[in-house]
């Protein structure tokens, strides 16, 4: 039976388990709610929580484990010679997959018997054209060796099925049949299912933990593969940049870093100012009126997806920038010999960031009590004298903070760089020249046909691992002083 | 009310330091202030009294037009100052609130060092020509305050470590700092202890030789304890306008009675 089939049956389990069990509990209670322990649809939801949870828990490891352990008992049957033909063990595995989906699709049109699915042999017939007329394509001849593994696979497979729907569909038949056989007036519905949520809300927070936790770990597992095969030393303190899949590559990160850092600092001198002064005009002079209009349109440049940013780059500002600055620009100067530079990439960054630096700093500030402006003011203060010497410095802490957090997310941008500031690793001061930064070159060491064993693709994990410490670092910090800047006032 | 410690009634002055004529407030619809007619003494300490929502923050305010900031506030009638209309349009608020300053509710100390908070007005107003006079108003100020023994030693650290008490006296020595000629408090003990509450009381009485005082409050002990006039409000209007003593032992209208005697409230 098909997975949604069986999740459909459980939701009805669930859903009659639900009713009776609000029933049941009204008819123990002769009807009259306050001789129950707990309001009637608390005994529903215990009913529907044990028929559908356990079950559908159940059921989602078991289809994820059920190919594992088919695939581990057929493995045995494939014979060395298969192997060494195909050059490694997955290609025959997914051979032998493809065969196996190949069939079922037969079955399931009516080109093949179950049974003649289950005892072909390749010496009588042409499983390859036979599967070609049912429109499943395979790359060379069936051997007998995969038709056998890939029957065997079948086999299992479809007894697999069987026993889960038996299994889901029991578990979720009995653990509602025995909700409902504890359900009476005095049992405390309310604190079980109140248990219930909770570990059901446990379970969600424990898959965000394990996954990010994952995440990481594949991270440091590849770069410590990495350092296996390329120096430390050369890789923190090259100042070179030259990979080539050939061999002899040189895998220096300092250029890169240089170039995400230059970058980062032109695109936080462009948010920074703009980003807080039009914060502090919102929040202290804007007519609420003229507020309502202007925030959401900043948020609104918030939302552009950073690839529109990039496009933006290359196509208006980059060109704009080398009308100015360029061999024949108005200026005359001849400082710009290509549009993507770090300027562009820079300005669009800046760009970016700017509602992200006004939305935080206009939260923050909002938040320094009235009583603060008040007070300057009663004083005989102007408003700007009470924005300068009182409320900004009042809300220091959380703009510097919303400052750190600007940063991590330019340090981390790659769109925009890819598109604007381009694909040179290089050391140099000229804000007017290309270069390029960690993010662009995880993309380009990992386009294209790449080789994980290699250097030149696993320094791609020692890059993106240095990022992650950086921005972390950068990150947790940021959040220690919001939050310092929070006691403040609380 | 027979507890009631009424203190020296004696008003030192009949000079008129602030007329009020006719004044109107609106905030929105809502009319908040009824044809208020008051004239507040200098040298004195003048106490508005009155059912909370009556009205007594929103005329205080109107003084030292704090209530400018708010935007659906709307002041309408004359008050004059020293014979001077303040909502004429050549008064600066600004330089209006330097000279009528003002004590709020809580303690609102900046996020600054105790030495800032007091030298915050004075450096705007540019009242000291050097480092040395700049310390010499902190420290007559905090004097003033009577804060300067317990802070003269902790100068540096932040306003906001003080006790509730203190930072209340910072924010008094704050305001003193700027040399104001009137000195507006609004409900200034509401959140301090018995004790602070009486080193405050004992100052708003040393404050009476150079200022007039005008204090909200919504103690009727504290108004005997501290003020020489009282004003009694009521649903926005100024319902009575005397000497303390009067007020309280022999009011002229039956608002005023039930209130004194807790039956408005
Ligand atoms: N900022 C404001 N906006 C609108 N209405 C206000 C505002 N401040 C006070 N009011 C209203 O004005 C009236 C008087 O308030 P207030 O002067 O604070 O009274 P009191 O200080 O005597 O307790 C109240 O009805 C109050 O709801
Ligand atoms: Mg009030």
């Amino acid at each position: 039976m098909p997975v949604l089939w069986i999740l459909a049956i459980v939701l009805v389990v669930a859903l009659v388990g639900f009713v009776l069990g609000r029933q049941r509990a009204l008819s123990s209670g002769q009807g009259d709610i306050r001789n129950l322990h707990s309001l009637p649809s608390y005994y529903g939801y215990n009913a529907a929580l044990f028929g559908l949870v356990p079950a559908v828990l159940v059921l989602a490891v078991w289809t994820v484990v059920q190919p594992l352990v088919v695939q581990n008992s057929v493995i045995d049957l494939i014979p060395e010679s298969a192997v060494e033909d195909a050059g490694n063990l997955s290609l025959v595995m997914s051979d032998v997959r493809r065969v196996a989906d190949g069939l079922d699709v037969a079955v399931a049109e009516g080109a093949m018997s179950a049974e003649m699915a289950a005892s072909l042999r390749t010496d009588f017939t042409d499983v390859r054209t036979r599967l070609g007329n049912v429109g499943v394509a395979l790359g060379s001849d069936v051997t007998q060796d995969t038709l056998r593994v890939a029957q065997r696979y079948r086999e299992l497979t479809a007894s697999g099925n069987v026993l889960k729907t038996i299994v889901v569909l029991g578990l979720s038949l009995g653990l509602t049949g025995l909700a409902l056989l504890r359900t009476s007036a005095q049992f405390r519905a309310r604190n079980v299912v109140e248990q219930g949520v909770l570990l059901l809300l446990l379970a969600a927070a424990c898959i965000a933990i394990l996954t990010t936790l994952g995440i990481v770990l594949s991270l440091i597992f590849n770069t410590i593969e990495f350092f296996q095969l390329y120096r430390w030393t050369d890789f923190f303190f090259g100042t070179t940049w030259s990979p080539s899949f050939g061999g002899g590559s040189e895998l220096g990160i300092i250029p890169l870093l240089w170039g995400t850092l230059y970058i980062s600092l032109i695109a936080l001198l462009v948010a920074v100012p703009i980003g807080l002064f039009s914060a502090v005009y919102l929040s202290e002079y804007a007519s609420p009126r003229f507020r309502s209009i202007a925030k959401p349109l900043l948020e609104v440049l918030a939302g552009i997806p950073t690839i529109v940013y990039g496009l933006f780059a290359l196509l208006t500002v980059g060109p704009l920038l080398v009308s100015v600055f360029g061999d024949n620009g108005t200026l005359g100067l001849g400082w710009m010999q290509g549009g993507t530079a770090v300027m562009t990439a820079g300005l669009v960054m800046g760009i970016m960031l700017i509602p992200f630096v006004s939305s935080l700093s206009d939260d923050i500030i909002n938040a320094v009590p009235q009583a603060m402006r008040d007070g300057s003011l009663g004083l005989g203060a102007t408003h700007s004298e009470t924005v300068r010497q009182v409320i900004l410095p009042a809300a220091l802490p959380g703009i510097v903070g919303a400052i750190l957090l600007a940063a991590s997310r330019a340090i981390g941008e790659t769109m925009i760089v890819v598109l604007g500031a381009g694909a040179a690793a290089r050391l140099d001061l000229n804000p007017f020249e290309a270069m390029t930064t960690v993010t662009a070159k995880i993309v380009s060491q990992l386009t294209g046909d790449t080789d994980f064993t290699s250097p030149e693709a696993l320094v791609a994990f020692a890059l993106g691992m240095t990022l992650f410490v950086i921005t972390l670092g950068l990150n947790v910090f940021a959040l220690y002083i919001v939050r310092k800047y929070r006691e403040q006032y609380e | 009310m027979d507890d009631l410690r009424l203190v020296e009634r004696d008003v030192d002055t009949q000079d008129i330091k602030i007329a009020a004529r006719k004044v109107q407030v609106f905030y929105g619809d809502t009319h908040a202030i009824r044809d208020v007619d008051v004239d507040i003494l200098d040298k004195t300490v003048t106490a508005f009294i009155g059912p909370s929502g009556c009205g007594k923050s929103t005329f205080l305010r109107c003084l030292n037009r704090m209530n400018d900031t708010i935007d659906v506030a709307r002041v309408e009638g004359d008050i004059h100052l020293d014979g001077e209309d303040i909502y004429d349009a050549k008064v600066d608020p600004v330089q209006l609130r330097a000279k009528v300053g003002m004590v709020f509710q809580k303690p609102n100390p900046f996020p600054k060092s105790i030495y800032d908070n007091v030298a915050y007005g004075p450096k705007i107003h540019g009242l000291a020509k050097n480092k040395a006079e700049l310390d010499e108003i902190v420290e007559t100020a905090l004097r003033r305050a009577a804060l300067w023994d317990e802070a003269k030693d902790r100068l540096d650290e932040p306003g906001t470590g003080l006790s509730g008490g203190q930072q209340q006296r910072l924010c008094i020595a704050r305001a003193v700092a700027t040399e104001p000629e009137v000195l507006l408090m609004d409900e200034p003990c509401s959140a301090l202890d018995p004790i602070a509450t009486a080193q405050v009381e004992e100052l708003i009485d040393e404050l009476r030789q150079n200022y007039a005082v005008v204090i909200v409050t919504h103690s009727m002990q504290q108004a005997a304890r501290v003020s020489q006039k009282t004003a009694f409000f009521h649903l926005g209007y100024l319902v009575e306008y005397d000497e303390t003593g009067k007020i309280f032992t022999n009011p002229e209208d039956s608002r005023t009675e039930s209130y004194i005697s807790g039956k408005i409230g």
